[in-house]
């Protein structure tokens, strides 16, 4: 293994492929930034431009977009709680609260870091693992599915600062919202009040009015002016030995989760992102601090998601079957070059198959690069008072929702979960799992069904089939924790009412 | 901020709204999904999971309806900030409504002027430069760098 | 009222300027909407299209994606686009399903259209994983002695590889469970992984796997072999006689388009489709390409608008 990847690395390093490497993860880092424009967009943009270079760099540049927006993406969400994609959404549960607090730089230099060694650990597993984990991957069946998307929605109840029942409700309203549009197993239309919702709410309104708009409603009119960023140097953006200690467990259990989930074709960084969070937060001394700006909060959802952006090419690469949208995008790269993609593109195409993993090396490695100095770059806007800022906030979410699907309704939509997310959150319900069931909802429904149909209605496929039971269990244990860990809590809260809320000034 | 302005007790109205709300999207969930058809085990229809949801957020709403009105530690909900809803809702609105008709630079250039108007502290020549420039950044990024195919003015 | 006023403008400056506007098709950027997802096949097509006829046109052809509803909402929009020649559509095989599978299109499928030139053509294939069937015969024995045992995964209710297999299902006695999956790639694993037994999809979606023993070919859907892989048969000479299916990709417009408008667009696009670039880039997205008249195009749509109606009622699909 070790040897195709060095030669690879001899790929990689020639100068001009280094160059579109480097373009590409840049790119993906600007444009992962601005939300709702993503990865697809640019990567469509730049198809083109891919006409007129050989296989093997073109597949380096796109696969340097989507890796490098997955870096850009938490920029946003840490700065200003707008989230583009799901993944991201977990981002801004610690993130944003650490730059209100003054800590901005401190939640990007942790993030970068974070995706960072994910991002690696993710590569390695590629590296030494990807036809072990493809064979996990294609046992995974519409049971298995369907019980692993459970287990992700128990999970998301987990997420939040309040009571589980209220966020397990919060996700189903996520399920529920998901249903709109037409029905993925017979077409027939549900809950379209007008044609334009045919294909559903789109994720990224929904993402960008509950967190984004909500924000900006609460804060534009704020006669208090929101903390003003200090002035930063440059040994401020790194947390002290304690908190760094506070790490390491958090990133490898995230980027083995990643790692995992990345690996299954459809289910992706979400799903990733919001079990590590999940599991962090479980299994913390201090799961009080989880949602107040805690370093591990984030950091196991950053190593999480970029460690599942790498493994996310191994059914593309192994298998030639893509995983999501963007990997499709690139497996038609590769089709316009004349490769067809499958099983025998690793023997067939060495160097381009160990080429594109050496690249992920190598541009994980240049995102870390140029995210450090940009830190205090992006700090510095944080100097510019909300109220100069949110209105540029405001036209970032209307064109980018608009230009999402050129649909002025979803812009409309937008707004509507705005307010929404506004008031939700006065009345202690929380944004996020209503994301997460809005993601998985639809998975949900289409392997349940499928699952039926396969297995002619019969129940116990759920229980008896080998990862099924492992999956189940896992359920159960995690809602026996939970109805264990909330009885615990009110006992101690009517035993000690003076425990005042662990929040920071 | 927000948790020390809202340490007052909550009122009723405060306390149940929440799991009200909810019953009510439960049951609208019902009554409108209620004609789709269900199927059978092996081969279910469109109905099934929307119903199954619908009765569990019904139940699931009536126990935090049931939970919150025992609850007496529940603080009041912080009040609405009637300026910032009015004004951003308003900027979001203006940018939908002339996106498709007056182009990208007319509709930005307006939804940062109606959005401005949220913040207390401005002038009205301080608006305008402040939303020609964002409107300018806006070309600049959206049209020249990144050449969304969003039309710049009407056509 | 305020959108009254902004399109009046250029139409006052078009009437002051008759001659000229005639005669300098095109005088602004011309577009190429289609109803799918960025980097989709549709999409990647009309970007090799708009590249080239940039070229040719002297005018920047722009690639716009309207996804939504199966591709209806872009053949909606450009359905009601001014038939001026700046707003074209790629259509894809998609659209003459589209017109038997929903109730109430906001447009008629064959009558609101000018359709230009066929872009691409291509079948189907089907294929099972290796070893499980030597022939197309086999499967449908099978699918014939045990009804509901075979199953086929496709890659989404009323996609074209669904109603192949539907076809397939009437012109047999077979009777197979037709799996729905979300898209094609889903559907292939789960062959790969023996969740289902039998795929139809396009050939790049297939040959892949062929090529390293992963899935046997056992047919293909069009009514005679395939030039690119003779050794394959067909379903009407081995199951089910008369048997065609062959999908397409085509660029069409408005209806009402002014003749010298359609003059300079299919002269451009018969030049492009000359270009061995681009028949090059056509090719290795697994459809023949294929330059055609006017007239042929639009009997094609007009044949196929009538086979999926009637598929898709006698199947019993639901329509929406």
């Amino acid at each position: 293994m070790l040897e195709q990847f060095l030669l690879g690395l001899g790929v990689v390093m020639q100068p001009e492929v280094l160059v579109y490497a480097f373009a590409g993860v840049f790119i993906g880092q600007v444009i992962g930034v601005l939300p709702g424009i993503g990865a697809i967009t640019a990567i469509s943009l730049l198809l083109p431009v891919t006409f007129h270079l050989d296989a093997t760099t073109s597949i380096i540049m796109l696969a340097g977009i989507y890796y490098g927006s997955q870096y850009g993406g938490s920029i946003a969400s840490i700065l200003l709680n707008l989230p583009g994609t799901p993944s991201s959404v977990v981002t801004c549960l610690e993130g944003y609260p650490l730059a209100r607090s003054g800590r901005a730089g401190m939640a990007l230099f942790t993030a970068a870091l974070s995706s960072f060694l994910g991002g690696m650990i993710g590569v390695a597993i590629v590296v030494l693992a990807a036809i072990p984990m493809t064979t996990i991957a294609l046992k995974f069946g519409a049971p298995e599915y369907t019980m692993l998307v459970v287990l992700g929605l128990m999970a998301a109840s987990m997420v939040g600062t309040g009571s589980h029942l209220r966020a397990l409700a919060m996700v189903l309203v996520g399920v529920a919202l998901g249903l709109v549009g037409a029905d993925a197993t017979t077409g027939y239309y549900r809950y379209v009040a007008m044609p334009e919702l045919a294909d559903g709410i789109s994720l990224v309104s929904l993402a960008m009015g509950l967190f984004g708009v909500s924000e900006v409603i609460r804060n534009a009119a704020a006669r208090a002016q929101s903390k003003v960023q200090p002035q930063i140097r440059m040994r401020d953006i790194f947390p002290s030995r304690s908190e760094a200690r506070t790490l390491p467990g958090p990133i490898l259990r995230g980027a083995g989760i990643g790692s995992f989930f990345g690996a299954l074709p459809g289910t992706g960084a979400a799903i990733a992102s919001f079990m590590a969070y999940a599991v962090e937060k479980r299994f913390s001394r201090v799961p009080k601090r989880f949602g107040t700006g805690h370093l591990p909060g984030l950091a196991a959802p950053e190593s999480s998601n970029n460690a599942a952006a790498q493994t996310g090419f191994i059914p593309t690469l192994t298998l030639g079957v893509p995983g999501d949208a963007v990997m499709a995008l690139m497996i038609g790269a590769l089709i316009l070059n004349g490769i067809i993609p499958g099983p025998r593109l690793m023997v067939d195409q060495p160097t381009l198959f160990w080429g594109v993993i050496a690249s992920f090396f190598v541009g994980n490695i240049i995102l870390l690069l140029i995210n450090i100095p940009l830190i205090r770059l992006w700090v510095l806007m944080l100097r510019v008072p909300y109220q100069k800022l949110y209105p540029v906030i405001v036209i970032m979410i209307c064109v980018g929702v608009y230009s999402h699907r050129t649909s002025v309704i979803d812009v409309v939509l937008t707004l509507v979960f705005g307010i929404l997310g506004y008031l939700m959150k006065n009345y202690r319900f929380e944004p996020a799992p209503v994301l997460l069931g809005f993601v998985l909802g639809p998975l949900l429904e289409d392997n349940f069904r499928r699952a039926m149909l396969i297995y002619r209605g019969d129940f116990t496929i759920f229980v008896t089939r080998p990862i099924c039971t492992v999956l189940f269990t896992c359920t159960v244990l995690l809602i026996a924790f939970s109805i264990y860990s909330s009885i615990s809590q009110r006992r101690r809260m009517a035993a000690a009412a003076t425990d005042g809320p662990a929040s920071t000034p | 901020m927000m948790q020390e302005t809202g340490q007052m007790r909550a009122g009723l109205f405060d306390r149940v709204v929440g799991g009200i709300v909810l019953v009510l999207f439960g049951i609208a969930m019902l009554a409108i999904g209620w004609d789709y058809p269900m199927g059978r085990v092996n081969q279910m229809g469109p109905g099934f999971v929307p119903l199954s949801i619908g009765v569990i957020i019904c139940l699931l709403s009536v126990a935090i309806f049931w939970i919150d009105l025992r609850d007496e530690t529940i603080s009041s909900a912080p009040a609405l900030d009637w300026r910032g809803l009015i004004f951003v809702s308003a900027a979001i609105l203006v940018f939908a409504g002339l996106v498709e008709f007056a182009g990208l630079l007319p509709s930005m250039f307006l939804a940062v002027v109606v959005s401005k108007l949220a913040d207390r502290t401005n002038r009205p020549l301080g608006i305008l430069v402040y939303a020609g420039l964002a409107t300018l950044a806006g070309w600049l990024l959206f049209l020249v760098v990144l050449e969304l195919p969003i039309p710049a003015f009407w056509r | 009222m305020k959108r009254n006023l902004l399109t009046a403008l250029p139409l006052v400056l078009a009437l002051a300027l008759p001659a000229a506007a005639q005669d300098s098709y095109p005088d602004r950027s011309v577009r190429i909407v289609h109803g799918f997802g960025a980097g989709g096949n549709a999409d990647t097509v009309s970007r090799i299209l708009a590249e080239a006829m940039t070229e040719g046109l002297g005018q920047p052809v722009v690639v716009e994606s309207r996804p939504g509803a199966g591709g209806t909402v872009a053949s909606g929009y450009v359905a009601n686009a001014d038939a001026d020649g700046y707003t074209l559509q790629l259509m894809v095989g998609g659209h003459t399903v589209a017109a038997g599978l929903y109730n109430s299109l906001p447009y008629d499928s064959l009558n609101d259209f000018t359709f230009l030139s066929i872009i691409g053509q291509f079948p189907f294939f089907i294929a099972a994983r290796a070893g499980e069937y030597d022939s197309l015969e086999a499967v449908i024995a099978a699918a014939t002695a045990d009804p509901g045992s075979i199953r086929i995964g496709h890659s989404g209710v009323g996609s074209t590889q669904h109603l192949t297999g539907e076809l397939l299902d009437l012109m047999t006695d077979a009777d197979f469970l037709h799996v729905p999956y979300a898209g094609g790639a889903a559907a292939a694993t789960a062959v790969m992984g023996g969740e289902v037994d039998i795929l139809i999809d396009t050939g790049t979606a297939i040959f892949g796997q062929a090529a390293a023993g992963v899935f046997d070919v056992l047919a293909v859907t069009a009514a005679e072999r395939w030039p690119d892989n003779p050794d394959v048969p067909t379903v009407s000479e081995t199951v089910a006689p008369g048997f065609n299916v062959v999908s397409w990709t085509g660029l069409g417009a408005p209806d009402g388009l002014p003749d010298n408008v359609v003059e300079v667009l299919t002269a451009e696009i018969a030049r492009v489709m000359a270009l061995d670039d681009v028949r090059g880039r056509i090719a290795a997205l697994g459809a023949s390409p294929v330059g055609s008249s006017s007239a042929e195009f639009q009997e094609l749509v007009e044949t196929q608008i009538k086979t999926w109606t009637e598929v898709i009622e006698t199947a019993g699909v639901e329509r929406r």
